[in-house]
């Protein structure tokens, strides 16, 4: 065991809402609001005293219109007091880590004991945006004087209409007045501008990662997150949440997860981004999702002064850039800071959460940790990070069954991780994610037990 | 030399700012030394080189409440309120003839005399704080406006808004106002003074001058306010107030007359002699003087702790929990929240929970719907109602009600259960209505944090909370109940634990009662209707029985036939209603039929046979239908008062009847009317009933006693 200090960063406990497949149960539930039940159903669970809480971190990509800095809306609904600050923070797929980050890093410094940190997502609620070509007509109509100016421009707003149904019937989506779907927008990399699905499928071929493999891959996922859900363990990291307006109906399980899930089936699923020579299918990525995770984090003496038992201690982490179109190799990059700054190695990781955004990318990921020349090439060191084994790597299902709501996932792994090694007595655990822009995160933690 | 400094000028160049601040008073309000104050200011403005007058409050929250009760309860003859009607007029009229523009600058609480005082300025401005409320509610207390309200209010905001004001008693928001045209502008508190200060400038460099109440109707009106049209916008409000009031209540019918004879009348002070005689004759009337005297029942609760003789200190309550969600828990949880306390409710499962998170957010629903409360005030306070199906949280909650199944068993386990999972100081009430305080506290390991907390159905509509102390509770914990009841907007009232409590054990008599008038003969209907037309009660025993649920009377009936032995009869038709699958408005099926949304129906005439009883023949007279419930409740209410000692005085009695059932309050309450009647009276009536084989309705030993010496219950 490491030596312990009163400037430890601890995680007290988490809570997250389930994690819904976007379009499903949840998709009517506002960020904020998905935020807020996760929040304060942490608050509740440990009974803090929310006057102690110096500051809410909270991450999100989506950017709710309505509640553009999303963290504090969520403080405040929770019932956080109003004189406790509270910001938004965006990394893309790991913000809720960055948000666990920022944390960590005011309360290491002594600069904060308590912060409450975490990230939420609706992925069903982000918009579709009207292109350029209606906002320069909405522009001049809005600053027009009088009927006189207001009706040419309104004539041409009615032909921008009609070309949009034109390119909407032909599915041209590249067509100027096709609307823009966010979403697909913020999956596609605006440097090297290929989607996301795209990269994992330059990483199956160049890993030599097969369909079967890969298909294999999901089939665990979805086989480890059904056992994990029968055998109660999700339980523990999850808020039931039920809807309004009659609150006939509770969320208290993932959707996403399936039982029976078969090879057969993921055989059958058509590549979904290379359609002629692609590997990469609805069926072996992750779905979009919506949801939200909270943790609680204090300085080690703050904890024991207030009589909580923690989970874990935040050793170390680290982010890493790459280059964006191989950005699902992110961990590889990222993991060994964070195991260089917690004064660790691979060996000394007892289990993994490593991030299911594709199938192909964690396979490619567990190769380029086992791998010497990977290291001496992209790391400048001689010998590879380490081997992550596959009896220690996402043993209760990963994102491929869960689903990954981007900017709530960094949490989630931290907390699964940690309520794991905690059953397990595992030492030391590593959570890593590959970042969309071509980065990725990790972050080591200590069992408390 | 206090007076003085009540009501001060300001000189301020051009313009006098005339600030009310009573001295050694909480509230502005007029009295005879105010008003001989204010006429002495006026006589000075009057005289002075001032071209235009700022009236102001320098009280937080308050610009002027109203006129002092305290003076008007101390008057009894027609002469004494002539004199201080006609002088308040007087002095009103020389406030609307004063030769410079006058402008009222509102914050805080405006109403009755308070609210004719602006009226008689020429222009008035408002501030948007949540504290200023601006109306006549006269009406509410037997009386009608006497300061000129029956006359201006008419003629600046007119007429049919004019008699929504007075008629309805209520006092308008600033927006409320504002539309209305009672008040010409609304400005943010902060700035206030300054605005009216730069209206008075306008006004002056315009010429400043008076404005004249000349009323021009607008739309519709043009129509409603026209010769024509004004006797049928009487007639209207006439009959609103009747099927409303069932002619209980003559003052909003004194007002239309009022204003039916003065408006248009273009001699001011022949129509103020009217409203004058109009104002006299209603306080002179029983029935002011009745809810003169509910309203300072009122008031006395929001002076009290809850505790007498010492002083305590009630804790902070900034979270509660609630066990048991469905219609109650969402009830308790709608009215805390409502007000800004963190609620957490618990049941067995979400379903539960999802039952009382619904019934809050109907009534919100309702409210926001109606714009009462806007979009984001609505999310805040849903925010504030989560749900578990664990004891999640509880250590952060400071009192929890505790609302489960009426079992005292259960109870007691589940409040032992509860109290570990609880902080050591916080408190835990049980919201029982049959079982024993004292003895549910057996399961709490530190029964001084315990008590009764008796809400009554439906809570967000029952202003009443029975705060029951039981053997071991603390006054702390009294203290903090009652004030927790307060916060919640309800008037609270201690009680000693013993069956039933007080309401209850008072209207359980009253119920049985009613089941042996029809027993006698009589039918539900004409029962039913005599309570309410002739007494005034808002329903009738039947109906009110089917609300309870009919298997909650019966079995509390024969609780209180355990403990209290003879005296409680049970009628045989009671009996049968066991078993006969009938409960009442909740399974659709009682004395009367309802509808699915649970709308009561006419009478289910099936009833009678399934009772065993014949055809109603109605043989008895409303009198005696009357004296047999109500004064069952008198007599029981003898024995809890000053034997039992439930509570201490007839005060609370009279308000927790009012504020429980509706009792109406033009009667003053329960003790209030049997003092009117008096008690040799109902003693002697008592007698006869008891003698035709009804043993229960004999008087009881304290009544007889009150009898034999003329006392009275109020002293």
């Amino acid at each position: 065991m490491s030596s312990r200090s009163p400037r430890d960063v601890v995680i007290v406990d988490g809570l997250r809402t389930p994690f819904t497949k976007a379009g499903t149960k949840l998709k009517k539930v506002h960020p904020a609001d998905l935020g807020k039940v996760a929040l304060k159903e942490l608050i509740a669970k440990t009974n803090l005293d929310v006057k102690s809480v110096d500051e809410v971190i909270i991450g999100n990509t989506g950017n709710p219109v309505d509640a553009v800095n999303v963290s504090r809306v969520v403080a405040l609904n929770a019932g956080v007091p109003q004189s406790t600050s509270a910001y938004t923070v965006h990394r893309n797929c790991a913000s809720a880590l960055e948000s666990i980050s920022n944390g960590f890093e005011k309360i290491k410094s002594g600069t904060m004991d308590v912060v409450l940190a975490g990230g939420t997502e609706s992925m069903s609620q982000m918009p579709t945006l009207l292109p350029e070509k209606f906002q320069s007509i909405y522009e001049k109509l809005f600053a027009a004087k009088g009927p006189g100016q207001a009706l040419p421009l309104l004539m041409q707003l009615l032909k921008a209409d009609l070309k949009q149904i034109k390119a909407l019937l032909s599915g041209n989506m590249k067509d100027e007045y096709f609307p823009v779907i966010s979403i697909m927008k913020g999956l596609t990399d605006p440097f090297v501008g290929i989607n996301m699905g795209q990269t994992a499928e330059i990483l199956a071929k160049e890993w030599g990662l097969s369909r079967e493999q890969q298909d294999r891959f999901a089939l665990r996922s979805h086989q480890f997150a059904v056992k994990a859900m029968k055998d109660g363990k999700l339980r523990e990291e999850i808020a039931p949440i039920s809807l309004a307006p009659d609150y006939k109906e509770t969320i208290v399980e993932d959707i996403g997860p399936r039982d029976g899930q078969s090879m057969e089936a993921l055989t059958k699923l058509r590549p979904f981004f290379d359609k002629r020579t692609g590997t990469i299918t609805a069926g072996n990525s992750c779905p979009i999702t919506d949801g939200a995770a909270m943790v609680l984090l204090m300085s080690r003496a703050k904890a024991e002064a207030m009589g909580y038992k923690p989970l874990a201690t935040i050793r170390g982490y680290g982010f890493a850039g790459l280059e964006p179109e191989r950005m699902g190799l992110g961990p590889a990059y990222a993991s060994p800071l964070a195991l260089k700054r917690a004064g660790l190695t691979m060996k000394d990781i007892g289990l993994v959460e490593l991030n299911e955004a594709f199938a192909a990318q964690v396979m490619a990921c567990q190769k380029a940790f086992d791998s010497d020349k990977f290291a001496q090439e992209k790391l400048g060191v001689s010998n590879k990070i380490g081997e992550i084994r596959d009896d220690i790597l996402n043993v209760n299902g990963g994102a491929i069954a869960f689903g990954h709501p981007v900017g709530a996932t960094g949490t989630r792994l931290v907390l699964t991780l940690a309520k794991e090694m905690r059953r397990r007595g595992t030492q030391f655990g590593l959570a890593t994610l590959c970042i969309g822009g071509g980065q990725g995160g990790a972050m080591v933690l200590e069992n408390e037990n | 030399m206090s007076i003085q400094e009540s009501i001060k000028i300001v000189d301020q160049g051009d313009v006098a700012v005339v600030e009310f601040d009573l001295v050694g008073e909480k509230v502005n309000k007029l009295n005879t030394p105010v008003m001989t104050r204010l006429k002495e200011v006026i006589g000075e403005l009057r005289k002075s080189k001032y071209k235009a007058v700022i009236f102001k409050s320098n009280k937080n929250k308050i610009f002027i409440a109203g006129a002092d009760i305290e003076e008007i309860k101390a008057m009894t003859t027609k002469e004494q309120f002539e004199k201080a009607v006609s002088t308040g007029q007087s002095i009103f009229n020389e406030l609307e003839d004063l030769p410079m523009p006058t402008i009222a600058a509102v914050n805080g609480a405006c109403a009755g005399g308070g609210c004719e005082f602006i009226m008689a300025c020429d222009y008035r401005i408002a501030s948007d704080d949540s504290s200023t409320r601006i109306g006549l509610p006269e009406t509410k207390l037997g009386i009608i406006p006497g300061f000129g309200g029956c006359v201006r209010m008419p003629r600046i905001i007119g007429l049919q808004a004019a008699l929504d004001v007075i008629l309805g008693g209520k006092l308008l928001n600033p927006n409320k106002a504002l539309k209305a045209g009672l008040v010409d502008r609304v400005v943010h508190q902060a700035i206030l003074m300054d605005q009216a200060k730069i209206w008075a400038d306008e006004i002056i460099k315009e010429g400043a001058e008076k404005r004249r109440k000349t009323f021009k109707p607008k739309g519709a009106g043009v129509i409603l306010e026209s010769f024509v049209g004004r006797p049928i916008v009487f007639s209207q409000a006439k009959k609103t107030v009747l099927k409303m009031t069932h002619g209980h209540y003559p003052a909003p019918l004194k007002a239309i007359e009022v204003i039916s004879k003065t408006y248009g009348m273009s001699d001011r002070e022949k129509a103020m002699k009217i409203e004058c005689e109009g104002f006299c004759e209603m306080a002179a009337t029983d029935i002011s003087k009745n809810l003169i005297h509910v309203f300072y029942l009122t008031e006395m609760v929001k002076k009290q702790t809850g505790v007498t003789g010492v002083e305590v200190h009630p804790k902070e309550v900034r979270a509660i929990g609630v066990l048991g969600a469905g219609t109650m828990g969402g009830g308790v949880a709608y009215v805390a929240a409502d007000k800004g306390i963190e609620v957490r409710m618990k049941d067995l499962n979400f379903d539960a929970i999802g039952k009382g998170l619904k019934h809050a957010r109907d009534l919100w629903a309702k409210l926001a719907k109606k714009r009462v409360i806007n979009p984001y005030e609505f999310k805040q306070k849903m925010d504030r109602v989560s749900g578990a199906t664990d004891y999640s949280g509880f250590k952060n909650l400071d009192v929890v009600i505790e609302a489960i199944v009426e079992d005292v068993e259960i109870k007691k386990k589940v409040v032992g259960e509860t109290a570990k999972n609880m902080r050591d100081d916080a408190i835990i009430v049980t919201n029982t209505s049959s079982l024993s305080v004292t003895e549910i506290a057996q399961g709490h390991p530190r029964p001084q944090y315990f008590a009764g907390m008796h809400f009554f159905n439906p809570v967000h509509k029952m202003p009443l909370i029975e705060v029951i102390r039981g053997e071991k509770t603390s006054d702390e914990t009294i203290a903090t109940i009652f004030e927790l009841s307060k916060k919640m907007g309800k008037m609270p009232v201690v009680v000693k634990d013993g069956p039933g409590f007080l309401v209850n054990r008072l209207l359980l008599p009253y119920m049985g009662e009613a089941a042996f008038l029809l027993q006698d003969g009589m039918s539900i209907e004409t029962v039913d209707k005599a309570y309410v037309k002739e007494f005034g009660m808002p329903m009738g025993p039947f109906a009110l029985m089917d609300e309870v649920g009919l298997d909650v009377c019966v079995k509390v009936l024969k609780i209180f036939k355990k403990s209290f032995g003879a005296r409680i009869e049970m009628a045989e038709s009671m009996n049968k209603l066991e078993g006969s699958g009938r409960l009442g408005k909740k399974n659709g099926k009682g004395f009367y039929k309802y509808d699915e949304k649970g709308y009561r129906q006419g009478v289910d005439e099936t009833v009678y046979a399934d009772l065993g009883l014949s055809t109603p023949k109605d043989t008895l007279t409303t009198k005696e239908c009357i004296e047999r419930g109500v004064f069952a409740m008198v007599n029981e209410c003898a024995l809890a008062l000053l034997e039992d000692k439930i509570v201490e005085t007839p005060h609370e009695v009279d308000l927790a009847m009012i504020m429980g059932t509706g009792f109406p309050p033009f009667r003053g309450g329960l003790l209030k009317y049997a003092d009117t009647l008096g008690t040799s009276y109902i003693v002697d009536q008592l007698e006869v009933y008891a003698a035709q084989g009804r043993a229960r309705l004999k008087p009881s030993n304290p009544l007889r006693a009150m009898a034999k010496t003329q006392r009275k219950f109020y002293s």
